[in-house]
């Protein structure tokens, strides 16, 4: 049975897709979202096979809901939008799937034929990730596990993230959150305006940085404003400082 | 050198406003009389205490001097549609014209001094005045002094023209970009609302045929309207508030279980006539940023009344705020501009934070218009 998420702000939208999508022999709907961030935290608690995401939707939109997830998801998502030229040349581009409202049967049988195909193929969802990537708004605010839910927090106030194996400890002023992510990911979808590698295992943000004390061999201690040292390794050293102006 | 002939031209001579430069050649001309007069007044008045004067020795002082004066001034104000291209350059003005003054000075020294003798000697006296050096230096000089001052008067008009000209100009410009603006704002946010409606009467249609029918009637009515509607500029605000409504209902049909809408509508104003799809934007954003963006219920009043002789609407949303550092979108602007335009400073669109919402005020004058 292919597990499918279903989300849309419109409820005669989001009805007609769950009750074609429940039609399909092969196919149940196991969870629907009226929002981005219901629909992540579908995605996140259900891991269905396929999600149909609406790019309109308040707190996220489907392209921010894809952006937040690891490219090697194993998640199939299929964008619906009602006009949007430049996600859907973007869609034509990657051969994502997607469907343009209003749509008919036969279009959605369509997508549902290449869904399948692509199942059988165990193909990623790693195009849906990138194309969320590059036409989602910098990413201003991150998607973290709280407990069972997911929570929306704000890029700015994060200081700094710590690397643990396929793990990642986002630090905030408040709390510590812990993301089944890659550093390397993360960086890559937060963007570089506002963090910077200091570290195999580090990376800081520019605004939380206090002061910096070097050390032997061309290491620093970077003292954040929090009170807390972090090692900046030599490797990393240039970038930063091209980075803070000097 | 000479900067009186025409520069090489390459295109054709802009219109310096012919219209303005008639009206203000008749002030200039007669502040010149005015000027004439009180300079005899005051000579025939010094004159009347010399009792060896005769009556007509101040009137021919002045009007020597006035006949070859108002030649040259006459010349000067001909061509000054040719300097109008320097306005922006006084210096460069002021000098194409006085490079030619020591010419004036010469004729106007030896054609009022002829004159003076001439009609002296007819009247079998003769006409007395100081050794020719000192009437040359003290003419010369007075001439300057007087052409410094004409000129700066015959300036002062023509940049005033000039920037009433300019600022017409910039005023019509503005119109036709409002008019270009607002058609591809229509352009902008159409497809995707009437995809959006095409695909509820889509799954309407399956489960509430009654539904999707009104629906599908509603955005005919709506499109008819808005086709038409570029055509005529004003419109009885009943129906813009006919227009609202249908969009309302599109939207209530999208967003059934999200949205709540209110109507308070003051009778005595519906026949006001307003811009036409004026208010349809204030709307549009209401749904886009309080409907589309919130996930809990949003309140919606769109209220018309009758307040200190000026036709005020509101459009009100709850469910969400405007950010501190919130900046006017096209639409508003867009809205803005096209009051400006219509009524100049009478009207006004106000966007704030009110009630645990955000309230668009719009405020019309009820007199005519201004355009």
């Amino acid at each position: 049975m292919i597990r499918v998420v279903v989300a849309d702000d419109e409820t005669p939208a989001r009805e007609k897709l769950e009750r074609w999508v429940a039609e399909q022999p092969d196919m149940a709907v196991v969870g629907s979202a009226e929002d981005g961030l219901s629909a992540a935290q579908c995605i996140a608690r259900l891991r269905p096979d396929v999600a149909f995401l609406d790019v309109q939707m308040p707190t996220l939109s489907g392209l921010q809901v894809a952006a937040q997830l690891e490219p090697s998801s194993a998640l199939l998502i299929v964008f619906v939008t009602a006009f949007d030229e430049h996600a859907v040349n973007a869609f034509d581009l990657n051969a994502v799937d997607y469907l343009l409202k209003p749509y008919d049967r036969d279009r959605f049988a369509r997508t549902v034929q290449r869904v399948r195909e692509r199942l059988l193929a165990h193909e990623s969802g790693a195009a849906a990730v990138a194309i969320g990537r590059a036409q989602a708004p910098a990413c201003e605010r991150l998607l973290v596990p709280d407990g069972e839910r997911l929570q929306l927090i704000d890029a700015a106030a994060v200081e700094w993230l710590e690397a643990d194996d396929n793990y990642v400890h986002v630090h905030t002023a408040a709390r510590s959150y812990l993301l089944r992510r890659t550093l390397q990911d993360l960086l890559t979808q937060l963007g570089d305006q506002r963090f910077v590698r200091i570290h195999k295992s580090a990376a800081v943000n520019l605004a939380s940085i206090g002061s910096l004390t070097p050390l032997f061999k061309g290491d620093y201690e970077i003292h954040l404003r929090n009170g807390r040292v972090l090692r900046l390794s030599r490797r990393y050293r240039e970038a930063l400082f091209a980075r803070m102006g000097r | 050198m000479n900067s009186l002939s025409p520069p090489p031209s390459t295109n054709a001579p802009p219109d310096y406003g012919a219209a303005f430069f008639r009206k203000s050649t008749a002030a200039f001309w007669a502040l010149w009389v005015v000027f004439w007069l009180l300079m005899m007044g005051v000579a025939i008045e010094d004159q009347l205490r010399s009792p060896l004067a005769q009556w007509w020795e101040p009137i021919l002082t002045e009007g020597s001097s006035a006949l070859i004066a108002t030649a040259w001034m006459w010349l000067a104000v001909r061509v000054r549609g040719r300097h109008a291209r320097y306005l922006d350059r006084p210096l460069r003005w002021f000098a194409s014209y006085l490079q030619w003054l020591p010419l004036v000075c010469v004729t106007w020294i030896v054609a009022v001094y002829a004159m003076r003798h001439g009609i002296y000697a007819a009247m079998g006296r003769s006409y007395e005045h100081s050794g020719w050096g000192f009437v040359i230096v003290y003419e010369s000089l007075k001439l300057t002094y007087n052409a410094g001052l004409w000129l700066g008067v015959l300036f002062a008009i023509d940049s005033y023209g000039q920037w009433q000209l300019q600022w017409r100009r910039l005023l019509q410009t503005q119109k036709a970009l409002a008019e270009a603006q607002l058609a591809r704002l229509q352009g902008q946010l159409r497809p995707h609302f009437l995809f959006n409606a095409l695909n509820t009467v889509s799954a309407l249609m399956h489960t509430d045929v009654a539904r999707a029918d009104r629906l599908i009637a509603a955005l005919g009515d709506l499109l008819r309207i808005s086709l038409r509607s570029n055509e005529h500029e004003m419109t009885p605000l009943a129906e813009e508030l006919r227009t609202l409504e249908l969009y309302a209902d599109i939207m209530h049909e999208r967003f059934r279980d999200r949205v709540t809408l209110d109507w308070r509508i003051d009778p005595a104003v519906l026949d006001t006539p307003i811009p036409a799809l004026l208010l349809q934007p204030l709307l549009e954003n209401v749904f886009k940023h309080g409907v589309e963006r919130a996930v809990t219920p949003v309140h919606i009043l769109v209220g018309a009344s009758c307040r200190n002789g000026a036709l005020e609407i509101v459009v009100r949303n709850t469910g969400s705020v405007l950010a501190p550092e919130h900046r006017d979108g096209v639409g508003f602007r867009n809205c803005r501009e096209r009051l400006g335009i219509i009524y100049g400073n009478a009207a006004s669109l106000l966007v704030r934070n009110e009630a645990g919402g955000v309230a668009a005020h719009v405020s019309l004058p009820l007199e005519e218009t201004v355009a």
